[in-house]
C-alpha cells in the first residue's frame, strides 16, 4: 500500500509516466550536459584540467542518477532536504580528508609519481564535489518548484562569472573560446553570452516541462525575449565597463578622469582589490630588454611643483620637460634631451591602451612618441609607439655625481627643491644620512639609498591608512605609523631627498615585475601595477628612480600572471605581416571549408531528394506489376502515399477503420480500398496459414478475389476525389512532395 | 498434389458451411434485436450490448435511474426467447421459464433465489423446489440492496452456471443470462459489489435518459405495445445456442488482435493512474463478445473497430482508479494508443 500512499502524496506526479522513455533520456542528457558545462566553467580556475573534467563527468552522472529516480519509490526523493545536505557534506568531507591522506602518503607517491597522485586526488575530489552539488540541485528542483530557480541561478552564475571577467578585460577566459573567436574577428563575449543564454533557456524549458507548468510557451517566450535583448545589447553597445578606482589617477579621459574628483593623490578612493586584475594596457617590446632592478617602470606623469600643500603636476613649462601630456597625432620628440646616451640603450615599444588614459606613458626614459595603427579599435582605446633610452647604469656610474643639472635656471632649482615648511624632514634626513661612510657623506645617490634603505626596513605597506586627510599626509605617514602605500612612500622619500638638497620628484605610472613577461615579447599592465615612486636628478644621468620597497606588507598585492591574455593581446597588437598572414590563413581555411561543406551538404541533399523521389515512384508504380497476392498491401500503400502527399494522415493510435470512416464523406473510394485491404490482410482477417497454403481462400477472404483492375480503378477514383477536394496549389504541392512514403503509415 | 487439392476443396466446403451458419446466426440476432427493439425504444446501443452479452454467454450490470426501461429491456429479451426444447424432453424435470425477475431486498435469503428442499407429505420425502434463478433471462433488480450472502449465491450461479443447495448441485440452463441493475444514486443501506464480483459481469452499462423524440415515441406507442403481446417475434432457445456455436467457429480473431488486447491491459496495469488493472479473465471473456460484435457487423473477423467499441464497457468496472484520477475513458485512450498503432501497422507487414 505504500505505493498508493505515495500516489496520494504526489498527486501532481501522476501524469509522469514511471518508465524512462527515450524523451526523458534526451531531456536528462541535455540538462546534465548544461549543468556539467556550468560545473566545468566554475571549476576551471580552481583546479587542474583533469580535475575539472572529472567534475563535469561527476555532475553529468549525478544528474542522470537523480533523473532516473522514480517518484514514489525512490528513497532519495523522499529524503528530507537537511538530511540529504548533511549526508552530501559528510561524503564531501570524508572524500576531502581521504584524498588529503592519500596525497601525503609517500608510498603511493613513489608508486604513481607525485603528479599522477595529485591529479587523481584532484579528480576524485572534484568528482565528488560536483556530484554532490548536482544531486542537491536536482533534488530540490524535483521536490520544490523554487528548486528550479536554484538550478537556473547555478548555471547563470557560471556564465555571469565568466562574462564578468570579460567585462574587466580578461577576454582570454576560457582560452579556447576567446582565442578561437578573436582570431576570426568575433567578439568572444557575444559567443559566451549566446552559449549562456542558450543554456539558461534550455534549462528553463526543461525545468518547466519537468514540473508540468501549464503556461510554458508564455514563460519561455518572455525569458527568451529578455535573454535575447540582453544579447543584442551586448552585440551593439558592448559590455558596460566599470570605472577603475585604484589607479592613482592614471586613467580617465581628459578633464574627467578619476583625478578630477580628487585634489590629492592620497585620496584616490577606496582601494578595493576587486578590479585590481583588470588589464589596462599591453606593451609590445620591439627590442629585448631586461631591467636591472627587476621591474619595468612606465612613467606617465610626475609631481614636481610644490603648490603650498603638496607636490603636484608642474604648471611651470620649464619643469619636467621630459613628459608628454598629449597623445601624439604625429611623431613627437620629447623636448628635453635625455643625458648620458652612452649609458643607455634604445628600446622601442608599442603600447596599446585597454582603458582610457590621461597621458601617454613610456618606458623610462621616453624620447619619441609616435602614433601606431590601431589593429583593433574595439579592443584598444589608443595605440602608439614609444622610443625609450632605458638606463643601464652600474653602481660606479651613479656614485660620485652631483645632484641636479647645471643647465637649470635658479628658478628650476628652487622649484625642484621646494617642500613643506617642516623642519622635521631635514632633521630626520640628516639623522638618517649621518651614519654614512665618510667617502659617501656628500654623495647624493648614497644619501638617497640610505633613506630608501631605512624606508625599506621600517615602512609597512598597506592599502588602508589614516593619513589621507592630514594637512601633510606625507608627514603624518613618515612621523606617524609608517603605514601606507606607494604614494606615501614616494612623497616622504621625495621630501626627504629635497630636504638634503637633492632635486627630486614623484614619478607616476606603472611598475611591472620583469618576470611577468614570461619570456614573451608582450607585457600586460594591470590596474594593480599602478605605482608612484621617487626619483632624483643626477648630473649628466638624468632622472634616476630610487624606489623604496617596504619589506613588511599588510596586503597581498600579487596577482595571478595572465600569460594567455598577455600573449593574446600582444598578438592582437602586433600588427605585423606575419600575424596578418596568419589571420588571413585562418580566415582562408575556414572559408574554403565552409564552401566545401556547403557544396557537400547540397550534393547530399540533392541525392537525398532524388532517392526520395525514386522511392515514391517505385511505391506508386508497384500497383501495376506487383504479384497478385501482394496487391492488397501494395495498392493500399499507394493509396496511403497519395493521401500523405496531400497532407492527409492517419493519426497515431487511430485504427485503419476509423481513419477510413473519417474520410468516407469526402473520399468514399478510400473507404472501399481500406475495406478490401483489411479483409484481405492475412493475420488480421484470416489465418495467415491459409494464405501460405495457397488454397482458395475466397470463402473466408473476400479481399483476395479483387482483381488488379478493381484496385487500379478505385485508386484512380481516389485520385479524382482527392483532386476535387483539394485546391489546385495543394494538388501541385502533392505532386512535388518527395516524402509522402515517409509520412504515410 | 492430389491430396492438397482434395484438402483445399474440403476446406472450401467447410468454409461455405461455416459462412452459411454465420449467416443464420446473424439472422437469429437480427430477429432478437427486432423483438427487443419493438418493446424498448431509443436504447439501441444498450440493446446491442445486452444482445452481445447474451450471445457471448456473459452477464450485464445496468446502472440507471428507476423507470428508465431496465425491466422492460430484460423482459423483452426474456419473452423473445421461446423454449423449443420441449420436443426432445431432455430437461423436462427442470421447469425453466423464459424470464424471471428477482427484486433484491435486504431480507432476501439465498434459498429465495436458488430454491430449497421442501417436505412433500404425499411422498414422505424432501424434494427440491426450483427458485426463480432457473430461467433463461433473469432480471436481478437492485442487486446491491441485498446482503453479501445472497449476492454470493447469485454470483456463483452466474459464474458456474449451477446452484448448490444442501450439497446437491443443480445445473442451470446453458442459456442463462442475468441482467442485474443497481441504482447509482440512492446508496443508503446498500452493499456495493466489490470489484472481484463486478468482474463476473461482462458489461457494466450506464443507461442515460432517452432522447426527446424517443421518449415521445414511448408515450405514443405504449398502448399498441401493451396490446400486441401475442404477435411477438420469437427466437428458439436452441437457435440461440446454435448461433453461439456458429459464431464461435466462424469468426476469426487474429493474433494481432490478441496481442493488442494483452498489450493494452499490460499498459493499463503499469499506468500510475490505475491502482488495480483488469484481470486475465476479462480478456478471456471479451473474446466471444468481440466475435459476436464482428458477426453482428457482418464480418467474419474481429477488427480494431470491435476492440474500440467493446473495451470501454468491458474494462470500466474492472479497474480501480488511483485517487486523483477520475476519467477512465481518457486513461484507456492513452493506454490504447501504442498497441492500436502496432495493430494498425501490422496489416501492411508482408506475411511470407
Amino acid at each position: 500500500m505504500s505505493n498508493a500512499m505515495s500516489k496520494t502524496i504526489h498527486p501532481t506526479a501522476l501524469n509522469n509516466s514511471s518508465a524512462v522513455t527515450p524523451g526523458k533520456f534526451t531531456q536528462s542528457l541535455i540538462r546534465g550536459s548544461i549543468l556539467a558545462m556550468a560545473c566545468w566553467v566554475l571549476s576551471t580556475p580552481l583546479t587542474t584540467v583533469s580535475g575539472s573534467a572529472a567534475g563535469a563527468i561527476g555532475c553529468l552522472l549525478a544528474c542522470f542518477w537523480v533523473d532516473r529516480q522514480q517518484r514514489g519509490t525512490s528513497t532519495l526523493l523522499q529524503m528530507r532536504a537537511p538530511a540529504l545536505l548533511l549526508l552530501l557534506a559528510l561524503t564531501l568531507t570524508v572524500t576531502s580528508v581521504m584524498t588529503g591522506l592519500l596525497l601525503q602518503s609517500a608510498a603511493l607517491a613513489n608508486l604513481l609519481g607525485a603528479m599522477v597522485l595529485y591529479q587523481s586526488g584532484q579528480s576524485v575530489y572534484w568528482f565528488t564535489l560536483t556530484a554532490a552539488v548536482a544531486i542537491a540541485l536536482r533534488h530540490t528542483a524535483r521536490r520544490h518548484s523554487w528548486g528550479a530557480i536554484a538550478e537556473l541561478l547555478f548555471v547563470a552564475s557560471a556564465f555571469v562569472i565568466t562574462l564578468a571577467a570579460h567585462q574587466r578585460g580578461m577576454i582570454d577566459r576560457p582560452y579556447f573560446i576567446g582565442d578561437f573567436a578573436l582570431i576570426r574577428g568575433l567578439d568572444p563575449s557575444t559567443i559566451l553570452m549566446g552559449i549562456g543564454v542558450a543554456a539558461v533557456l534550455a534549462l528553463a524549458i526543461l525545468l518547466m516541462m519537468e514540473n508540468q507548468h501549464r503556461r510554458l510557451p508564455y514563460h519561455a517566450g518572455i525569458l527568451a525575449t529578455v535573454c535575447f535583448s540582453l544579447l543584442f545589447f551586448v552585440q551593439f553597445f558592448g559590455m558596460p565597463t566599470p570605472q577603475l578606482t585604484n589607479d592613482l589617477g592614471l586613467t580617465g579621459t581628459e578633464g574627467s578622469g578619476s583625478r578630477a574628483n580628487n585634489d590629492s593623490p592620497f585620496r584616490d578612493g577606496e582601494n578595493n582589490a576587486s578590479d585590481r586584475e583588470a588589464p589596462v594596457a599591453v606593451v609590445l617590446f620591439r627590442d629585448d630588454y631586461e631591467p636591472a632592478g627587476g621591474a619595468y617602470y612606465f612613467r606617465e606623469s610626475a609631481y614636481s611643483e610644490f603648490n603650498g600643500t603638496l607636490l603636484w603636476t608642474a604648471e611651470n613649462p620649464d619643469l619636467d620637460q621630459d613628459l608628454v601630456s598629449q597623445f601624439p597625432s604625429s611623431p613627437v620628440d620629447v623636448s628635453a634631451e635625455v643625458p648620458a646616451p652612452e649609458l643607455r640603450r634604445r628600446v622601442t615599444t608599442t603600447i596599446g591602451l585597454l582603458a582610457p588614459h590621461r597621458s601617454p606613458f613610456g618606458l623610462d626614459a621616453p624620447v619619441r612618441f609616435e602614433p601606431a595603427p590601431n589593429p583593433n579599435s574595439l579592443r584598444f582605446r589608443q595605440t602608439y609607439t614609444v622610443e625609450s633610452l632605458v638606463p643601464e647604469f652600474d653602481f660606479p656610474d651613479l656614485v660620485g655625481r652631483k645632484a641636479g643639472s647645471t643647465d637649470w635656471s635658479l628658478q628650476q632649482w628652487a622649484e625642484y627643491l621646494e617642500m613643506p615648511d617642516d623642519p622635521r624632514y631635514g632633521e630626520f634626513a640628516r639623522q638618517l644620512t649621518a651614519t654614512l661612510r665618510p667617502e659617501f657623506a656628500d654623495d647624493p645617490y648614497a644619501k638617497a639609498m640610505a633613506i630608501k634603505a631605512w624606508l625599506d626596513e621600517n615602512g609597512i605597506y598597506s592599502l588602508k591608512n589614516e593619513h589621507a586627510y592630514a594637512v601633510d599626509p606625507a608627514a603624518s605617514f613618515l612621523f606617524g605609523d609608517l603605514t601606507g602605500y606607494c604614494v606615501h612612500f614616494a612623497y616622504s622619500a621625495t621630501y626627504l631627498y629635497r630636504s638634503l638638497g637633492i632635486p627630486a620628484r614623484v614619478g607616476v605610472g606603472y611598475s611591472v615585475p620583469a618576470a611577468n613577461r614570461a619570456g614573451g615579447s608582450a607585457l600586460l599592465i594591470q590596474a594593480v601595477n599602478g605605482h608612484a615612486w621617487p626619483e632624483i636628478y643626477l648630473q649628466d644621468l638624468g632622472w634616476v628612480i630610487v624606489d623604496p620597497a617596504p619589506r613588511q606588507t599588510l596586503v597581498d598585492m600579487s596577482v595571478e600572471p595572465q600569460d594567455s591574455l598577455q600573449q593574446m593581446l600582444g598578438d592582437m597588437l602586433r600588427d605585423d605581416a606575419a600575424f596578418q598572414a596568419f589571420l588571413d590563413d585562418q580566415a582562408g581555411t575556414s572559408a574554403i571549408n565552409w564552401a566545401l561543406t556547403l557544396r557537400l551538404l547540397l550534393a547530399m541533399a540533392l541525392a537525398a531528394v532524388l532517392s526520395a523521389y525514386a522511392v515514391r515512384v517505385y511505391r506508386a508504380s508497384c500497383l501495376g506489376w506487383a504479384d497478385e497476392h501482394t496487391l492488397y498491401r501494395v495498392a493500399y500503400r499507394a493509396a496511403l502515399d497519395m493521401l500523405a502527399a496531400n497532407g492527409i494522415r492517419r493519426r497515431l493510435g487511430e485504427s485503419r477503420e476509423a481513419f477510413a470512416r473519417r474520410l468516407s464523406n469526402t473520399l468514399p473510394a478510400f473507404q472501399t480500398l481500406s475495406n478490401w485491404h483489411l479483409s484481405a490482410a492475412p493475420g488480421y482477417a484470416f489465418d495467415p496459414a491459409l494464405a501460405l497454403s495457397g488454397g482458395d481462400t475466397g470463402a473466408r477472404n473476400p479481399g483476395a478475389g479483387i482483381s488488379r483492375q478493381q484496385w487500379l480503378g478505385h485508386t484512380a477514383a481516389l485520385r479524382h476525389q482527392l483532386k476535387a477536394q483539394q485546391r489546385w496549389w495543394q494538388s501541385a504541392l502533392a505532386i512535388v512532395h518527395p516524402l509522402p512514403w515517409l509520412l504515410s503509415r | 498434389m492430389q491430396v492438397l487439392e482434395v484438402e483445399s476443396v474440403h476446406s472450401a466446403d467447410m468454409d461455405h458451411a461455416l459462412a452459411n451458419a454465420l449467416d443464420h446466426a446473424r439472422e437469429v440476432m437480427a430477429r432478437l434485436t427486432n423483438a427487443v427493439k419493438a418493446q424498448v425504444l431509443g436504447r439501441d446501443d444498450v440493446i446491442e450490448l445486452a444482445l452481445i452479452a447474451l450471445m457471448s454467454d456473459g452477464h450485464v450490470l445496468l446502472e440507471d435511474f428507476p423507470g428508465s426501461g431496465k425491466t422492460t429491456l430484460a423482459k423483452a429479451l426474456g419473452e423473445a426467447i421461446s423454449d423449443d426444447q420441449a420436443a426432445d424432453q431432455k430437461h423436462s424435470l427442470v421447469p425453466i421459464v423464459p424470464f424471471r425477475r428477482i427484486q433484491f431486498t435486504p431480507d432476501l435469503l439465498p434459498s429465495d433465489v436458488t430454491g430449497s428442499a421442501v417436505f412433500d407429505a404425499s411422498t414422505n420425502s424432501f424434494h427440491f423446489r426450483h427458485g426463480p434463478i432457473f430461467a433463461h433471462v433473469v432480471l436481478a433488480d437492485e442487486i446491491n440492496r441485498t446482503s453479501p450472502k445472497v449476492q454470493a449465491a447469485m454470483l456463483e450461479a452466474m459464474g458456474e452456471k449451477q446452484v448448490t443447495v444442501d450439497n446437491q448441485t443443480y445445473a442451470l440452463d446453458p442459456l442463462f443470462f442475468v441482467i442485474a441493475t443497481q441504482n447509482p444514486l440512492d446508496l443508503v443501506g446498500t452493499y456495493p459489489l466489490p470489484t472481484p464480483q463486478l468482474d463476473r459481469f461482462l458489461f457494466k452499462l450506464r443507461m442515460v435518459h432517452v432522447e426527446r423524440d424517443a421518449e415521445l415515441e414511448v408515450l405514443n406507442t405504449w398502448q399498441s405495445r401493451r396490446d400486441k403481446t401475442s404477435s411477438r417475434i420469437h427466437v428458439g432457445r436452441s437457435e440461440i445456442l446454435q448461433a453461439r456455436h456458429a459464431i464461435d467457429a466462424g469468426v476469426y480473431i487474429s493474433s494481432a488482435i490478441k496481442t493488442a488486447l494483452v498489450d493494452i491491459s499490460r499498459t493499463l496495469r503499469a499506468d500510475e493512474r490505475i491502482l488495480q488493472g483488469n484481470s486475465t479473465r476479462s480478456l478471456v471473456l471479451i473474446l466471444p463478445a468481440l466475435q459476436v460484435l464482428a458477426a453482428m457487423r457482418g464480418r467474419n473477423y474481429v477488427n480494431a473497430d470491435d476492440l474500440e467499441t467493446l473495451l470501454p464497457p468491458v474494462l470500466t468496472h474492472r479497474v480501480e482508479l488511483a485517487p486523483g484520477s477520475a476519467d477512465f475513458a481518457k486513461i484507456l485512450r492513452d493506454c490504447m494508443r501504442v498497441p492500436m498503432e502496432t495493430l494498425a501497422r501490422s496489416t501492411l507487414n508482408p506475411t511470407a
